[in-house]
């Protein structure tokens, strides 16, 4: 009997499942390219923040400020400063809305499908994380690229490879973080509308309480919001990836940044595994 | 013939509300076994129990010989479940539904190529792979989903209401590419459905519930002798029944009456001509009938000859309690 044999060869479980983990990772790939509005939405709007917010935001400052303003951004542009942001507010937003994936797949019957595998929740929870954070990833190196095109223009320069190599290790981390929360979130709605709402209470916060706008030091002079700073996994994103990719000196050490966020990014993936361990199926 | 599925004293509690309550019974291996009864019989909770859905409260059941709380993962290995509500993936084709399917239970790809193209053919699905589900009609939809269980060479496949929403071209085909599958593949199958003609059609042996027990378990034919080898329905005005009744009662060739809201229910035996003789013995004792109805036994007469009522009634009567334990299950 066929079964049998697919039985005993997987008598014992390994620790990470491969194919699952696959299979699940390609899914989301697939999906992604099978919406073409996905797709050409994730290339454009890198161009959309760099251009219609970076630029005129760097616009701001007149001409003979601008060497006074470069010593607050760390020597570095305003645009400059900001490009690093924008990646990070990427990993944020896609991160965290990857959470809505999971109550679609509750709203449209698919987990089901998916728990009655016999597949370990953890392998699915990979799978999935790792298809999105590949997406993500492709989408932050991308928004690097334009930033560096119209860096030309605005004073942007990428320190070499292996600066974008750390980069990249922030970046991951941070959007593990995020995808984590996500999938936290999402394992506690069945609808896609009360997700949206908390999102959206989070998301504000952290977007503006990140340093991606303006540095965390200059908020000194307000206490709470100086201090709401520190709690948000994103300031150790940003800070990371700004200093890894411009070599501008970073707020905190680097092997702070570093720390904390993998932290963050261990405390929510777990947090998140267990999440998908306790969906239960109506 | 072996039982790949036993059942024993399964038993779901939900709060104070007993979905189902202390059934026992044996599936054959290679049969198709059906659960036939009204919405809120306890069909689906015993399916979800069965497929590892759901821990029952007590009772046990095993599965190809594995325990569903105990060795969940062995018996999720050897089944293929087609679910009640969508399951796919509709952003993908069905191809690649299947083809996600059997990566999860760590198919090769040779495996896998082969046993898409098998099952493609079963359910008359070739030329449809490659449409996002999202753009196929919800029968072919359904038809990828039963395809999907079984794909993975399953001992059992189990069918939750696997025509609900089809028009009757669709359903019979469905019937029939089923049973295809399952002779093809030498599967047992267990379905639920609350079609009277679909288990008749499709089920070797039927099992029937109502309010969350088994009221009655054998192949159809013999749940249809057990009724009588004839049946007549018959409904007399003036609403006297009760003295009606004491009438036909009498009569030698009549097996069994049921009441079931103002008409009778006779189980007759011998041959025909029995209508007219219904009608003289109503005129001579002054009772007129308004209807009569002379009928081989349906399964739909076994659900009333062991609960009493028809399965409609049945269904009335049980949307309060079932709407109550949808939502406490959220």
């Amino acid at each position: 009997m066929v079964s049998e044999t697919i039985l005993s060869a997987k008598e014992k479980k390994p620790l990470l499942e491969w194919t699952p983990i696959y299979s699940m990772w390609l899914r989301e790939i697939i999906r992604f390219f099978n919406m073409k509005s996905r797709v050409i939405s994730s290339i454009i709007q890198p161009f959309l923040f760099l251009g219609l917010m970076a630029i005129p935001f760097s616009n701001l400052i007149p001409p003979e400020a601008q060497g006074m303003m470069s010593q607050m951004f760390g020597g570095l542009s305003f645009f400059g400063f900001l490009a690093p942001g924008i990646v990070g507010i990427g990993l944020l937003t896609t991160g965290i809305m990857g959470g809505v994936t999971v109550i679609w797949d509750k709203e449209f019957g698919f987990l089901k499908e998916v728990m009655v595998a016999p597949v370990r929740r953890i392998s699915l929870m990979i799978g999935r994380s790792l298809g999105g954070m590949t997406i993500a990833v492709f989408q932050a190196l991308l928004t690097i690229g334009v930033a560096a095109l119209f860096g030309i223009w605005y004073d942007f320069q990428i320190q070499g490879i292996a600066g974008v190599g750390l980069a990249l290790v922030f970046i991951i981390l941070t959007f593990a973080t995020f995808i984590g929360a996500g999938i936290t979130l999402g394992g506690m709605f069945e609808e896609t509308e009360g997700f949206m709402s908390i999102v959206m209470l989070l998301q504000m916060p952290m977007l503006f309480l990140s340093g991606a706008f303006v540095p965390i030091d200059r908020l000194s002079g307000v206490p709470v919001l100086y201090q709401l700073q520190f709690i948000n996994p994103l300031t150790y994103g940003i800070d990371g990836i700004r200093a890894a990719l411009t070599g501008a000196p970073p707020f905190l050490p680097l092997w702070v940044d570093f720390t904390v966020i993998l932290a963050f990014a261990l405390v929510f993936l777990i947090l998140g595994a267990r999440a998908f361990n306790r969906m239960q199926l109506s | 013939m072996e039982d790949v599925i036993e059942v024993n004293e399964l038993t779901k509690v939900f709060g104070n509300f007993v979905a189902v309550d202390h059934i026992s019974f044996m599936v054959k291996k290679g049969e198709i076994f059906g659960l036939l009864g009204p919405n809120g019989a306890g069909k689906s909770t015993t399916i979800k129990m069965l497929t590892t859905l759901l821990r029952p409260t007590s009772g046990s059941a095993k599965i190809c010989g594995y325990d569903v709380v105990k060795e969940r993962d062995k018996v999720r290995r050897c089944i293929g479940i087609v679910f009640q509500d969508r399951s796919v993936d509709r952003r993908l084709t069905g191809k690649q539904n299947l083809d996600f399917h059997a990566r999860m239970y760590s198919m090769s790809k040779e495996e896998r190529e082969k046993k898409i193209d098998e099952v493609l053919d079963l359910l008359e699905l070739k030329g449809k792979e490659n449409v996002p589900l999202s753009e196929v009609p919800d029968g072919v939809r359904r038809r990828f989903e039963v395809a999907r269980g079984f794909m993975t060479y399953p001992e059992v496949v189990f069918l939750d209401e696997p025509t609900i929403g089809f028009d009757i071209k669709a359903r019979m085909d469905l019937w029939d590419q089923i049973k295809k599958a399952k002779e093809k593949e030498g599967t047992t199958v267990v379905l639920t459905t609350h079609f009277i003609d679909e288990a008749d059609y499709l089920c070797d042996r039927v099992m029937i519930m109502d309010q969350s027990k088994i009221v009655a378990l054998d192949m159809p034919e013999n749940l249809k002798a057990a009724v009588g080898t004839d049946l007549i329905s018959i409904e007399v005005a003036n609403h006297n029944n009760g003295s009606f009744i004491e009438l036909v009662k009498r009569l030698e060739w009549v097996k069994n009456v049921e009441e079931c809201g103002n008409s009778l229910l006779l189980s007759v035996e011998g041959h025909d001509g029995r209508v007219p003789e219904l009608i003289d013995l109503a005129d001579q004792n002054g009772f007129k009938v308004v209807s009569i109805d002379e009928h081989k036994p349906s399964l739909e007469d076994v659900f009333m000859h062991f609960t009493g009522r028809t399965m409609r009634d049945a269904e009335g009567s049980d949307r309060a309690t079932r709407t109550r334990t949808t939502r406490r299950r959220r």
